[in-house]
């Protein structure tokens, strides 16, 4: 499949300040994208650039081959965006909002009605239909702005931050749903997030960090070359545990009650639980996680300011 | 044109739901039409109530469509501008949107306070009257509706706003001779007066509701609704054309700046948004 967001040598100043200094990445369509950094990265600079609302000061941008400078209104067709603060109307009703994008977005009359019902079913929101936005809770508004991203079938949807502030129930079932989207109707998702299990159900991930990418592949290998797998045993006989390990050149630690060792060779850590069957009482073995991953990369707690 | 249609429909909704707000736009009026009413009982007006009205109407359909900018500023504080923004959508078309539904909303304002003025003081001898009662009132809304629009992209915040709205509009009503008649200020008021683009759609609005138009020159100066400058007088057509100049510089200057208005940049101050996303 191609890459339906290209991205090369992207670069923004405000003034002199350098937001976002010569990027570039590719996204593959029907893929889940995922762009993270701590708060200040560029991340939020680059989406909106993306969508056509900041002006790059150089470098490429292109959404489905068009240009997001110069093509901006075949570009804005394309794309459904949900943006971190709200953008919805509130003084109007759900299906107002629904409707209003509809016109906005040029979808033919005789399919609103459809997929109005289609996108409210969706994120469980057709009861609320005739309800003023103003009276939802945050958790609804949020899910009627990922609906109404989504009116006008988009090639690709942005997604800033879509699921900060909802309940896990609402984030597990927003979550369903894009993968269900991504599978069947080929939609790219971008998005940024700050939950670490989030960006591991994307296919791709990005990490920028001071205005730079410094890592760009899939969680797999991320994970594979920024985590080691740990085992934690648990033993009767402390030293002769300590000597197989040292004679098998396993790194380890001793903590409170249990040893930490490194378990990326699996072969020789087997050779050593079996050679200690009768003193072993518990093992667990724990597989980095990607908040494991950001930290090694970035250095940051990702979640420092909340 | 779609998109037109349906931001003025919006913008109707928007003026149907707000009932509280459609009472005290009623209230203040009547107000004034009683306490100036029973000033000028005794003056050289012939049929007072019926004077106040009139000014009374084109100073709601003034007001009403100068709202435009509190609305507009809203809608780019609330998010919505910038969900248009990243629609494919024209600008122009939006901005337009918000002038004709400003302009309505003025209008259907305008065409209330008339209506229940009839019942106190308004007479129409010609079937013609409301008629071009309405287009005035129409061609007044759509003009400061545009006045309305350039506001809003100049000042973007709804605090400075309202305080422009209050320093500004109010003096500017006070000073059209719509309450009281220009004859009557001072003469430094005066020649501010003459500056007031409200000042000309009021004499000419007068001119239409109170069926004035065959009166001589003479007499419409006497009666406020031909505006002698230090001899110079403007005629009711010469009204009608200022308001047309006036009309014309700010739809090009509002649609041209709402083009231009950065509204991404907006959205950040909005602390309510912020609480409720962050």
């Amino acid at each position: 499949m191609g890459s339906i967001i290209q991205v090369e040598n992207f670069t923004k100043k405000y003034g002199e300040f350098i937001a976002v200094n010569d990027i570039s990445f590719d996204v593959e369509e029907g893929s889940i994208f995922a762009f993270l950094g701590p708060n200040g990265a560029g991340k939020s600079t680059t989406i909106n650039t993306l969508c056509t609302i900041f002006e790059k000061t150089s470098g490429k941008l292109l959404i489905d081959g068009k240009d997001v400078s110069t093509q901006k209104n075949e570009v804005r067709s394309s794309i459904g965006v949900v943006f971190q603060d709200s953008t919805l109307d509130l003084k109007m009703t759900v299906d107002e909002n629904l409707k209003m994008h509809c016109v906005f977005y040029n979808v033919p009359k005789k399919e609103v009605e459809e997929r109005i019902k289609f996108v409210l079913e969706l994120v469980d929101l057709s009861r609320e239909r005739k309800k003023s936005v103003g009276a939802l809770s945050g958790g609804m508004k949020r899910r009627l702005e990922i609906a109404r991203g989504l009116i006008h079938y988009p090639k690709v949807l942005f997604l800033d931050e879509p699921t900060t502030g909802l309940d896990p129930q609402t984030r597990k079932h927003i979550w369903e749903y894009l993968v269900k989207l991504q599978k069947e109707r080929n939609i790219t998702v971008f998005l940024t997030t700050h939950y670490m299990e989030e960006a591991e159900i994307c296919n791709k991930i990005a990490i920028i960090d001071g205005g730079v990418i410094v890592a760009h592949d899939t969680t797999y290998a991320l994970k594979k070359e920024y985590t080691k797998d740990k085992a934690y045993i648990t033993t009767n006989n402390g030293p002769e545990l300590e000597e197989l390990l040292k004679r098998y050149e396993l790194d380890y630690k001793l903590k409170d009650c249990f040893y930490k060792v490194d378990a990326e060779e699996k072969q020789k850590l087997l050779e050593v639980i079996s050679l200690q069957k009768e003193n072993i009482t518990d093992i667990e073995i724990k597989k980095g996680t990607f908040n494991d991953v950001f930290l090694e990369i970035t250095g940051k707690k990702i979640r420092e300011e909340e | 044109m779609s998109t037109l249609f349906a931001l003025w429909k919006r913008g109707l909704k928007a003026f149907i739901r707000n009932k509280t707000g459609l009472v005290f736009s009623l209230l203040f009026p009547f107000f004034f039409v009683y306490v100036f009413g029973a000033i000028f009982k005794n003056q050289f007006i012939e049929n007072p109530i019926a004077y106040m009205l009139s000014g009374i109407v084109i100073t709601t359909v003034f007001e009403s469509a100068l709202n435009i900018a509190s609305t507009t500023v809203d809608d780019m504080v609330s998010g919505f501008m910038k969900e248009v923004l990243v629609s494919p959508v024209k600008r122009l078309s939006v901005a337009m949107g918000q002038l004709l539904s400003a302009a309505t909303v003025a209008t259907l304002q305008g065409c209330i306070i008339l209506i229940l003025g009839m019942f106190i003081g308004i007479r129409f001898t010609s079937w013609l009257t409301p008629l071009w009662v309405l287009l005035t009132m129409v061609f007044v809304g759509v003009v400061f509706s545009s006045v309305g629009l350039y506001l809003a992209t100049v000042v973007r915040n709804g605090q400075t706003f309202q305080i422009v709205k209050t320093a500004v509009t109010m003096p500017l009503t006070f000073i059209s001779g719509a309450y009281i008649p220009i004859s009557m200020l001072p003469n430094s008021l005066k020649i501010v007066s003459y500056f007031n683009p409200m000042t000309y759609a009021t004499a000419f609005f007068r001119m239409i509701v109170l069926e004035k138009t065959d009166l001589s020159l003479t007499d419409l100066v006497k009666e406020g609704m031909a505006i002698d400058i230090n001899g110079f007088i403007v005629t009711p057509l010469m009204s009608l054309g200022i308001i047309a100049v006036i009309g014309v510089i700010f739809i090009f200057l509002s649609t041209n700046s709402f083009v231009r208005t950065d509204f991404s940049r907006l959205n950040r101050s909005s602390n309510d948004a912020n609480a409720l996303w962050g």
